[in-house]
């Protein structure tokens, strides 16, 4: 038994999770009817939860070889831009239109990790210039050549 | 300033609610979406491309209709996103297949009826046939019955799903005919019900008129008969069941219509109810449809609610001891 | 040899214009995320009704050609599959060209399109009456064996631990079982409206493949690396053919199992791709460097997934019934003419027939063309700084996964997904499994529910699944490749634990 370390922290937590699905799932497949249905839902339940229990113990023991986990560096850097693209995708996209959300969410993004200075007026043209291309770009090929039609709340 | 203001939110709102108001007169402005409730290539989807191609022209709509798939599971899938989900807004319209629709409803674990949609245009009947392949020893739906009643439950008979026409016509012929067959869905339509049919994987095989016809002209299956009240045009040579002494009639036929979504402006309805049947009636829309092999049926909006109404109540009673 | 004939009539302007343009269009969608090569096709449907039958089926038979091959673009350049068939195109592709070979990986990938795709239009003209024979042959327990064959794969692709690969594959087994069951019609695991319609697989590829990566740029944080900018290498097409030729075992292995596999109506080309990449990797004396950007499992991925389009049109053309979605979408096309596949087509409308099949042959010499002119110019999209890629790729990954279906809730699906496979990679599972399972849970299931089904009304279930030479030979096939995995995996356990003694 080795000390209590982030990444094996962080491994339990990953591998208890999917552990408790699995005995959802298993749950689930078990008690819902018609039971025909669910016959093939109860096979791979099965081996899911016997496997994700496997992944679990070994886990706990430490005896995890593969996967790396996440550094503290690595979740304070991928935070902000995780809470950007979550707030684009579930709600931006549907309550603001499409094409507006990916504007506003392009360039916040660019802003969060371009590393170019944010004193600098250039690099924020520089930013300005590429969301404009790539929004143009995504206009052409999905409203224009496409025609999907997205949904469009402000603008276009 | 302030009044000024004032006064133009209540012209811009006046100007709203008057747009709204005179019902839909400049309806549609933009593209309309169709949802058809199976995969891109089968029946259901490349009738529905035909029939709408001329939406676009100045005498029809005025504007396209671009086809949206979301098939699964027999078709529940798409009826259940048109009736939860889409917007009826009169730019989201749906294909309508009876009796799978009202069958699935009627049978339950699904969240819309006939009341959730309302009805537009029919455009084609397609009934269910029953095919076995070439090298079959059935020659006669008499075969057929014979083998069924000798042996029940023994006939292996493949269709499009549960609860879909083919499935509906199963249950009819073993109902009039006092057998049991051995009813196999498949996934993945009636394409791969006929596949089972000509590969040998089943004995017989219920599917729709037009697949089962162009089988035939390519020389894979025998056609013994048609669920339906008359011989079709397609297949003069084909007795009815009726005719070859089993009761079944015309429940299966599978109607192929546009609905829109419960809730959709009047106007917007009348509107549709009164421009698409011609639009089916376009000389190149039945031209191709000919082509296809695929049998058309245009009825108005009014005929289509009174079809509704009696499917629904023959399924009832069909599918009441189920 | 009646073929040979036709050849002229593709050459005619209109016609070759024709051919242009949807060779060059089917490379531009099919390197556009959320578009698979069956809505291309779809797509370019209605401009067929303007068009003479044998017109416009060139169009339609190039851009099937040249979707397919497009598709390693986006998986090759940004690690988005544009379809199953590309996935195990991002397993080496992808890595290839993260280490500046981006511009090497795309020009293998079109020659070895180039190779299976001819390879598979000559089986089509040459061997289509035995062919069809074959694809008839596969009834509900083979179909259900041959996917039982295909789940034996998924421990060991993609992932360096066993258990970790499995519990990867059942966790996709078991999204794919989401929604409503196909057959019964009864609704499972729908926790959220979104998912009513089950998990869409276009939608899942593009939310398990390129989230991860977008969130593993955030993760890097806001850098000014000058250093690590990727160079990216040129590469003379020359070099591409000699290394062609030096992966001419993955080569035939690739496109003697695209071909089969193509064939075999329902499964096709989805699985075609990850069985050949998985077989050439077992093969190879040099396996432990699949993964790490290895030519060879790309040649073998693509040579397959091109190699499988003209085999998947053989029950489509002969016996009139489609093997796969866009051979479906292809019927519509024939049909709009009135012209039926089978005997009709052949006999009577020879032109339209031999026309198409030649249009595909050269379709696919004209895309290897265009793909090796433009691969040294997209290569350098590898130079765009990571801040600028993340946003480009999760904005691409939003607007392909709502086009599939016009739906949020495939984008929602898309991005838990994404986010879900970020965690899990990081610690030890891997995307390539899971989304094996996705595309084969519902092959297995529903040909084991038919087959049981019609067993139950015939001979029994032991007589109708493990009777008969197919199925006998089938299961032959799965106890072997379980046997060979693990003697693999005994084999590198071994050693490596040799090493560790040794260090």
């Amino acid at each position: 038994m080795s000390d209590l370390t982030l990444p094996r922290l962080q491994h339990i937590i990953g591998s208890g999770t999917v552990a408790a699905v699995g005995i959802w799932v298993t749950y689930v497949s078990y008690t819902q009817q018609p039971s025909e249905a669910f016959l093939f839902p109860r096979l791979i339940a099965t081996v899911f939860v016997v496997l994700a229990a496997w992944t679990f113990f070994k886990a706990c023991m430490g005896w995890t070889k593969v996967g790396n986990g996440i550094s503290v560096a690595q979740m304070t850097n991928l935070a902000p831009g995780l809470v950007v693209a979550m707030v684009y995708i579930f709600w931006m996209a549907k309550g603001l239109g499409f094409y507006t959300a990916t504007t506003i969410a392009f360039f916040v993004l660019l802003s969060l990790y371009d590393p170019a200075p944010h004193r600098a007026l250039q690099s924020w043209l520089k930013r300005i210039i590429i969301t404009a291309c790539f929004i143009a770009v995504m206009y052409g090929l999905f409203a224009l050549l496409l025609k999907v039609f997205t949904p469009r709340e402000i603008m276009f | 300033m302030k009044k000024l203001l004032a006064g133009a939110a209540m012209a811009l709102m006046g100007l709203t609610t008057t747009a709204s108001a005179d019902g839909h007169a400049n309806y549609p402005e933009r593209p309309i979406m169709m949802m058809v409730s199976y995969g891109a290539g089968g029946a259901t989807d490349f009738q529905a491309r035909i029939v709408t191609m001329t939406a676009g022209n100045e005498d029809a709509l005025g504007m396209p209709i671009a086809i949206l798939n979301k098939p699964g599971a027999g078709g529940r899938v798409g009826w259940n996103w048109l009736a939860s989900q889409a917007e009826a807004d009169g730019y989201t319209l749906g294909a309508y297949n009876i009796p799978h629709f009202i069958a699935q409803s009627i049978k339950g674990g699904v969240e819309y009826s006939a009341d959730s949609f309302e009805p537009i245009a029919n455009w084609g009947a397609d009934p269910a046939v029953l095919v076995v392949g070439k090298d079959s020893d059935f020659n006669t739906l008499q075969d057929v019955v014979d083998f069924a009643t000798a042996n029940p439950g023994k006939l292996t008979t493949s269709g499009a799903g549960l609860f879909v026409g083919h499935h509906i016509a199963a249950l009819q012929m073993e109902k009039a005919g006092g057998m049991k067959l051995a009813y196999i869905p498949t996934k993945g339509g009636g394409a791969a019900a006929m596949k089972a049919v000509i590969a040998g994987e089943v004995m017989a095989g219920i599917n729709n008129l037009s697949d089962a016809f162009r089988a035939r002209e390519a020389g894979n299956v025998k056609i013994l008969a048609v669920a339906d009240l008359e011989r079709n045009e397609f297949l003069p040579d084909v007795p009815t069941m009726m005719e070859s002494g089993l009761d079944v009639d015309n429940s299966s036929v599978n109607f192929r219509g546009v609905m829109v979504p419960k809730g959709t402006p009047q106007g917007i309805i009348d509107k549709l109810a009164e421009t698409v049947p011609t639009m089916f009636e376009n000389s190149r829309v039945a031209g191709k449809m000919k082509a296809g092999g695929s049998p058309m049926h245009i009825m108005t909006r009014d005929e289509v609610l009174a079809m509704w109404a009696a499917r629904e109540e023959t399924l009832k009673e069909l599918l009441a001891g189920l | 040899m009646e073929f040979i004939f036709y050849f002229g009539d593709v050459f005619t302007p209109v016609s070759f214009a024709l051919l242009l343009v949807g060779t060059i269009g089917g490379l531009i969608l099919g390197a556009t995320p959320g578009l698979s090569p069956t809505m291309a096709v779809a797509l370019l449907i209605p401009f067929t009704f303007q068009l003479e039958a044998a017109q416009g089926l060139i169009l339609l038979g190039a851009a099937y050609t040249s979707t397919v091959a497009g598709g390693a673009v986006s998986a090759i350049l940004l690690k988005i599959p544009g379809a199953p068939a590309n996935i195990a195109t991002t397993l080496d592709g992808h890595t290839m060209a993260q280490k500046g070979q981006g511009a090497k990986a795309l020009q293998l990938s079109f020659l070895s399109s180039a190779v299976g795709g001819i390879f598979g239009v000559l089986l089509l003209i040459f061997l289509t009456p035995v062919l069809a024979q074959w694809a008839l042959a596969f009834g509900p327990s083979h179909l259900f064996w041959l996917a039982i064959l295909g789940v034996t794969v998924i421990g060991s692709l993609d992932s360096r631990s066993v258990v970790k690969g499995l519990l990867s594959g059942c966790i996709g087994l078991w999204l794919a079982t989401i929604g409503f069951d196909d057959i019964m019609g009864a609704q499972r695991f729908i926790f959220h409206p979104s998912l009513g319609g089950g998990i869409n697989i276009i939608a899942a590829l593009i939310g398990l493949f390129a989230i991860p990566q977008v969130i593993t740029m955030f993760a890097r944080g806001r850098r000014n690396d000058a250093a690590e900018v990727i160079k990216v290498e040129k590469h003379p097409i020359g070099g591409a053919i000699r290394e062609l030729f030096r992966n001419n075992r993955a080569m035939g292995i690739g496109t003697v199992t695209g071909s089969i596999i193509g064939l075999i109506p329902g499964v096709g080309g989805q699985i075609a791709g990850l069985v050949a990449y998985d077989q050439s990797k077992k093969f190879s004396p040099q396996r432990d460097k699949f993964g790490t950007g290895h030519p060879e499992g790309l040649v073998a991925a693509e040579s397959a997934n091109n190699a499988m389009v003209g085999p998947s049109l053989v029950p489509l053309l002969t016996l009139s019934i489609p093997g796969s979605p866009t051979a479906a979408v292809l019927l519509g096309g024939l049909l709009i003419h009135g012209i039926f596949p089978g005997t009709d087509l052949f006999d009577n409308h020879p032109d339209v027939a031999w026309t198409f099949i030649n249009s595909m042959l050269i379709g696919q010499i004209l895309m290897c063309i265009f793909g090796l002119y433009v691969a040294g110019l997209a290569a350098r999209i590898a130079m765009v700084p990571q801040s600028v890629m993340a946003a480009v790729v999760l904005g691409l990954a939003v607007f392909g996964s709502y086009s599939v279906q016009s739906s949020m809730g495939d984008v929602y699906v898309m991005a838990s997904l994404g986010v879900m496979m970020y965690f899990l990679e990081r610690f030890g599972f891997s995307a390539a499994p899971l989304v094996l399972g996705l595309i084969l849970g519902p092959i297995a299931e529903s040909n084991f529910i038919q087959g049981s089904m019609i067993a139950n009304a015939t001979d029994g279930m032991a007589p109708y699944f493990l009777g008969g030479g197919l199925n006998i030979f089938l299961i032959a096939v799965v106890i072997a490749s379980i046997l060979y995995s693990g003697y693999l995996e005994l084999r590198s356990r071994r050693y490596t634990s040799k090493e560790e003694i040794m260090a």
